[in-house]
């Protein structure tokens, strides 16, 4: 029994391992908090973010590996889904986008057609599609088909 | 009358804080002759201008025109960029609350977007299914769903990020650079060629005359 726990125990900590590179190595590469840290001009935080990153990761893999009870009470329960849905929303926002453009979709479609002005207005017009369509998708429960 | 030659390394990003933007702020010099090394230094080569852009892209075409204007038979030699961008950068007054603010903002987004991530990534593949799988099939016994493969998959997953971001806090476990250090400066570099480029076709370059 103990060689089999030692067993587990070595597979177990090498996919976390093995996870962590493939995982992470995607989100750099799509270059997502340093765009952040440009944008905001607090380039020298960075270490801090890198460790808000590791948290982050710590938090989300004990909450959905070992989905442990948690009891806040309404109010601070509230706070909390906002703060995690309103930050989780942007980060995902932000990665979708960085995604596509990192794909270079964006200027090949634009070349191709000749798209000259109006650049913002397309921005708005994808920022607002996926809202809409996540709004959708919640309200008209599409996580219950397919997946 | 010798031929003096003054050797300059102009900088491919500088950030200026004063209007009056001079030879020093955006590049460095040598020259034999201290007496023409510190005019060329003090040369003046932009001004910026009241509700202007605060962003310049100078030519350094320009640089060896202006030190050519100094005295005659001057060779000048390039041994950095060939174009400049200047920024103007105002000091805010206040700046502590609202810095902090931001950092706050990028930091909460980094907290919980990863932690949604891991946590999309953990849901997509099903991992409760795969976990309670391998340990049926090494123990023959059922999974409680807390077992030594969880723990150590929570560890091997910290201790896999802390080595690939390469620092424990704000210690650093070797002397290199952490991944995303890395990818700030690529960033930098690539807005820098970006803004230059533009500013070259669409003309607003300062050039030689």
């Amino acid at each position: 029994m103990l060689l089999r726990r030692i067993f587990l125990a070595v597979f177990g900590f090498s996919a976390g391992m093995i996870t962590a590179g493939g995982v992470f190595t995607v989100l750099l590469a799509v270059g997502l908090i340093p765009r952040f840290a440009g944008r905001t001009h607090t380039g020298r935080k960075v270490m801090l973010y890198e460790t808000m990153v590791i948290l982050g990761t710590a938090v989300g893999d004990i909450v959905s590996v070992f989905e442990p009870q948690m009891h806040w009470g309404m109010a601070a329960g509230q706070v909390l889904l906002v703060l995690y849905g309103g930050f989780a929303g942007i980060f995902v926002g932000c990665l979708a986008m960085a995604i596509a453009e990192m794909l270079d979709s964006i200027p090949i479609f634009a070349r191709r057609i000749g798209f000259r002005h109006g650049l913002g207005v397309a921005v708005l017009a994808m920022a607002l599609g996926r809202m809409a369509g996540s709004l959708l998708y919640f309200y008209e429960k599409m996580y219950l088909f397919g997946g | 009358m010798d031929n003096k030659v003054v050797y300059i390394k102009p900088k491919r990003n500088a950030e200026v804080q004063k209007e009056e933007v001079f030879f020093k702020d955006i590049a460095s010099a040598a020259c034999s002759d201290t007496h023409l090394l510190a005019k060329t230094k003090a040369l003046k080569v932009y001004q910026f201008r009241e509700g202007e852009k605060k962003r310049a892209v100078i030519s350094n075409l320009r640089l060896i025109e202006l030190i050519q204007g100094l005295e005659k038979g001057i060779t000048v030699e390039n041994v950095g960029e060939m174009d400049t961008l200047i920024k103007f950068v105002k000091i805010p007054e206040k700046k502590g609350m609202i810095v902090w603010l931001k950092v706050l903002f990028v930091a909460m987004i980094s907290f919980f977007g990863t932690a949604f991530t891991i946590m999309a990534f953990h849901n997509d593949i099903g991992i409760h299914d795969v976990f309670s799988r391998i340990y049926e099939l090494v123990t023959g016994q059922k999974s409680g769903g807390f077992t030594a493969l969880e723990i150590a998959y929570s560890l091997g997953l910290v201790i896999g990020i802390t080595l690939f971001f390469n620092h424990i806090g704000g210690r650093r476990i070797t002397t290199d650079p952490t991944p995303i250090e890395v990818e700030m400066r690529i960033y930098e570099k690539d807005v820098d060629d970006t803004l230059i480029e533009t500013a070259d076709r669409e003309g607003k370059t300062i050039d030689a005359s």
